[in-house]
Formats: structure tokens, C-alpha cells, sequence
């Protein structure tokens, strides 16, 4: 007899899989999902709105905001379709430190996911391992930059960082580490017998599939679609130094594995001609306080895919509206398609596996106390924090 | 292939639904639509394999001089380098629009986050759910739309 009844599981929203927060419901027939719904928001900061309340010049900090992970390749991209719409180009030895940036970022992203997929598969071995290496480029970000997060690179019309010799030799040095260790992840996640276990054939999508759904980035490269921006439309530096497209015909959890610790390969063959051929020059461009009036598309490949963001300006300081459409909410729509038929403990893996990143999607938070009618503005939130903390020290 | 022959196909493919089109960049082709021939000009687009629909964005303008506000919906899609924008337009007192889900299923998501922040209605979306938002978000305030100002009290609107 079968019944009418669902049954369904729901994930979150504290650490689904990973440790951000969001909401997932699986339906589930005995072990196997049927159903799967996201509900997101729980970090939302409502940093669009705030945009257009702010200076382009603010706003190129609040957006570098949006991601810890993956801050750079915000203000990158917000900072190149703003320089659009006021006529201005970044002087070249700055669009080649931007490049430079992004990639340094791409390899700390990938393999801060290498170890929470490690760890959401219970290999908790290479978790240690990759984020021990990690650090490696994550010294090299704080020397260059200053952050080990939010690096701040990014000025409207250039950058306000500089290679000299001895970071460039110690950024090579890093990279000649790295390179040993990525060929050993390599090796592990293609050969350990236990790990292929949860990583082979396990969340297939399709090459159709990942091109209905819109997905993008490593998922979608994954799948064998050929979609990278750097490549499609290259920016930055990236006309000068090309990237090679990494793809897989595969697309499951493996070749998703793959495809990203191929990438590492590829970022630090790019970082290595970057410091080859640094353009001699100045680091930023003039830029107007006022940025003429007109519309603007600006993409970028951050470590998650591809990066929208369209830019209106109104011909006064502050924009007219931003619009950010972050990588992970491409990829949220194509796995809840693929979630369909798996078992129940494969959607940890499922879902981390394609790098998502909440504080992307998410963008505005509103407070309301209890005992009141009112909205908490942001100076009550400050207050609020200034009593909380007066009273627990 | 060039990103301006990419949007040369595009623009052969959606010329009998627009009422105009403009390329405001190199890379960029803007097609107006109106409402009823959003769902056929996106239909073609697919059938023809141009592109995936990368973004939806929102635009708010306000009522001016006793002109009534309107709503702007622009569906990016992607092709390579090229970037198409098919854009329409609706009035406050009925901003509807077909769900574009049944012709790019992983729209959802996109919508949802329409509906709630401009107060779009779609109609066929497979989910009304808020997306964003927090669940006791009052109705009929939209966030996104220029008469919201953030830090202020807002007036639940019926």
C-alpha cells in the first residue's frame, strides 16, 4: 500500500553541509529524494539597496563584502564596469595585478573547498592537509596585500598594491610548494579507493542538464560545457595572459573534484607568466567623482563561475541601481534539479559539491525587537551591540 | 565567432517580437518587448540554442509629475561573450508578467527574488515562496523599489 503522505527531511538552517547557514527540504521516498527546495536569506544584507545609498567609491568596499571567499573578484568586477561607464582604463600594470589577485584568491577558494567536500566525505585527513597548505597562499594574499580576507586591492581606476622583487620571489617560491602538494590531491581524490566510493557517479549532471539550468563555474566545466569568462570574454589581464578552459565530459562529484584541482595547475601557471611579464607603469588611472549617466554589464569568473553585475548610474555620485548575480545562486538551481533521485546521505556531498557560498546570495538583514512596532535602524543595531557588550565585559 | 556575430544571430532571431532594440556597448544588444511577447521572443531564443539566461534584473521607476511608476524587468542571456538583454516594461497598477520557468526552468530562483523585492506578479512561477526575505517581512513592501529607504520605519502597505 502506498500512501499519500510525504516524508520530508529538512537540512538546516544552521551548517547543511557546510558551515553557513541555509534551508533545504528533501522529500524522500525511503532513502531515495524525490523533492528537494532551498530557502535562503539568512545572511541577506540587503547590500544592493545599500549600493544606491552610497558613493561609488563606498560602495566598491561594501561590495568587496559581499564574499569573504571571494571579495577580489567583487570589487574587480564592480570597479571594470564602473571604469566602463566613465570612459576610464586601468592603467595595464594594474589590470595585471588584478588578474594576479584573482587567481592568488582562486587557488586559497579552491582548496578551502577541497577540504570541506574532504570533510563532508568524511575524509577528514585531507581537510587538515588542504587548509594546512592553504596557508601558504594565504601568507602570500597578507603579504602582498595586508587581509588575509577582504584584500582591498581594488581602487576605482586601479590598485593600490605593487609587486617589488622580493614578493614576487616569495609568491614563486609559494606557488612551487603548492604545485607538489596539488599533485598529490590529485592523486588522493583520483585514486583512494574509499573516497571514490562517495565521489564517483554520485550527483550526475548532465551536459544538458548543467545547460538548461544556467549552472556556471567548475560545476558547469564539470559537465563539459565550455563556460568561463576569462576565456568567453576576457578582462583584467586576461586578454594578455590566457587561460586555458579546464573541462570534464564526466559530470559527477569526481569530475568536479577534478576540474577545480585542474584549475589550481592552471592558476599557477598564470600567476607564474603574470610575474614574467609584469607591465612596467603606473598602478591607477583618474577617475571622476561624478560617473556619466548609462548602463553597464560587467562579468568576471570568480572561483565559483561566472560573475554578473550590472551597473546604472544616474550621472550623480552614488549609482542608480546594482545589480549582483552571484555565481552560487546559478549552481543552487541546477543541484536542486540534480538532488532528484539520490539517496538521502549523498546531499552533504551533493551540496558542498558545487562550492556554494552563501553570503553570495544572500544580501539584507532587518531587525525588529520584540516588544516594538519599529524597524531597528542601523544606529539602533550599533547602540544595541555598544549595551550588549558594556554589560557582558 | 565574435561576440557582434553572436548578436547578430540573436538579433535575426528575436527581430519580430521587439518594438525596438539599441546595442548600448559593443558586446550588448538591448531588445525591448512588450509583456506578451516576452514568453515567444525567449522561446525562439532557446529553440535556436542562443545562450542561457544568466540574471534577472530588476528596476524600479518611480511615479513622476503625475506619471504612474513602472516596473522594468531585464532578462540577461549570455552567449559566449555577448551579452542579450531583453527588457520589458510594466505599469505598478498591473505589473504582470508570464513566469519565464516554463522556457528556463532554473528561473525559479531568480523570480522569487523579483517578486519579493519589486513586487512583481509572475504569473505560472512554480514558487511564491519568499526566497530572501525573512518570513514575517510585511506584505507589500518591497525593498528593492526607490520609495523604500533602508534605516527608516516603513508603512505596511495593504
Amino acid at each position: 500500500m502506498t500512501s499519500e503522505r510525504k516524508f520530508i527531511v529538512p537540512i538546516g538552517p544552521q551548517h547543511p553541509a557546510l558551515k553557513e547557514p541555509g534551508h533545504f527540504e528533501f522529500t524522500v521516498d525511503g532513502e531515495i529524494v524525490t523533492d528537494a527546495s532551498v530557502r535562503l536569506g539568512y545572511v541577506h544584507r540587503g547590500i544592493e539597496k545599500g549600493a544606491e545609498e552610497r558613493s561609488y567609491i563606498q560602495d566598491l568596499y561594501l561590495f568587496e563584502r559581499i564574499c569573504g571567499i571571494c571579495s577580489h573578484v567583487h570589487a574587480t568586477a564592480f570597479a571594470l564596469g564602473v571604469e566602463r561607464l566613465a570612459g576610464v582604463e586601468a592603467p595595464l600594470r594594474a589590470q595585471a595585478i588584478r588578474s594576479l589577485v584573482a587567481e592568488m584568491e582562486r587557488i586559497h577558494s579552491h582548496m578551502l573547498w577541497l577540504g570541506v567536500a574532504a570533510h563532508e566525505g568524511g575524509f577528514d585527513t585531507l581537510f587538515m592537509y588542504s587548509w594546512r597548505d592553504r596557508e601558504i597562499v594565504m601568507d602570500l594574499l597578507e603579504a602582498f596585500t595586508g587581509n588575509r580576507v577582504n584584500y582591498s586591492v581594488n581602487l576605482l581606476g586601479g590598485v593600490k598594491c605593487d609587486v617589488n622583487e622580493s614578493l614576487r620571489d616569495q609568491i614563486l617560491r609559494g606557488m612551487d610548494q603548492l604545485e607538489k602538494r596539488i599533485q598529490h590531491y590529485l592523486n588522493v581524490v583520483t585514486t583512494d579507493r574509499t573516497f571514490l566510493a562517495r565521489t564517483e557517479g554520485v550527483g550526475r549532471m548532465t551536459r544538458e542538464q548543467a545547460d538548461l539550468f544556467g549552472a556556471v563555474g567548475p560545476t558547469a566545466r564539470a559537465s563539459g560545457v565550455p563556460r568561463d569568462v576569462r576565456v568567453d570574454a576576457p578582462y583584467a589581464y586576461y586578454s594578455t595572459v590566457p587561460v586555458r578552459l579546464i573541462t570534464d565530459e564526466r559530470g559527477d562529484l569526481l569530475a568536479r573534484f577534478v576540474v577545480r584541482i585542474n584549475e589550481l595547475f592552471e592558476a599557477i601557471r598564470v600567476i607564474r607568466e603574470i610575474l614574467d611579464h609584469l607591465p612596467e607603469g603606473e598602478l591607477t588611472a583618474r577617475m571622476p567623482r561624478r560617473i556619466p549617466a548609462g548602463e553597464t554589464i560587467s562579468r568576471v569568473e570568480a572561483p565559483r563561475g561566472e560573475l554578473f553585475y550590472f551597473v546604472k548610474s544616474n550621472g550623480g555620485e552614488k549609482p542608480e541601481r546594482v545589480k549582483v548575480r552571484t555565481p552560487s545562486l546559478c549552481n543552487w538551481g541546477s543541484v536542486m534539479q540534480v538532488a532528484v533521485g539520490h539517496k538521502l546521505a549523498d546531499m552533504p556531498m551533493i551540496l558542498a559539491g558545487i562550492d556554494p557560498c552563501f553570503s553570495c546570495n544572500d544580501r539584507m538583514v532587518q531587525l525588529k525587537r520584540k516588544d516594538s512596532q519599529q524597524w531597528m535602524s542601523w544606529e539602533d543595531l550599533r547602540q544595541y551591540g555598544i549595551e550588549y557588550y558594556k554589560k557582558v565585559l | 565567432m565574435t561576440a557582434e556575430e553572436t548578436l547578430q544571430q540573436a538579433q535575426k532571431i528575436i527581430e519580430p517580437f521587439v518594438v525596438e532594440m539599441r546595442s548600448p556597448e559593443s558586446s550588448r544588444l538591448d531588445g525591448i518587448v512588450s509583456p506578451q511577447n516576452l514568453i515567444p521572443a525567449l522561446q525562439a531564443l532557446k529553440d535556436a540554442h542562443w545562450g542561457y539566461l544568466s540574471a534577472i534584473t530588476g528596476l524600479d521607476y518611480p511615479p513622476s509629475e503625475g506619471e504612474e511608476g513602472h516596473l522594468e524587468a531585464l532578462y540577461h542571456l549570455v552567449m559566449d561573450g555577448a551579452v542579450l538583454t531583453v527588457r520589458v516594461k510594466v505599469p505598478y497598477s498591473r505589473p504582470e508578467l508570464e513566469s519565464v520557468c516554463q522556457v528556463y526552468p532554473a528561473a525559479s530562483l531568480y523570480e522569487r527574488e523579483l517578486m519579493e523585492m519589486f513586487g512583481f506578479i509572475l504569473k505560472g512561477t512554480p514558487s511564491t515562496d519568499r526566497l530572501l526575505l525573512s518570513d514575517d517581512w510585511p506584505q507589500g513592501v518591497y525593498p528593492l523599489r526607490k520609495s523604500f529607504q533602508s534605516g527608516k520605519v516603513q508603512e505596511e502597505s495593504l
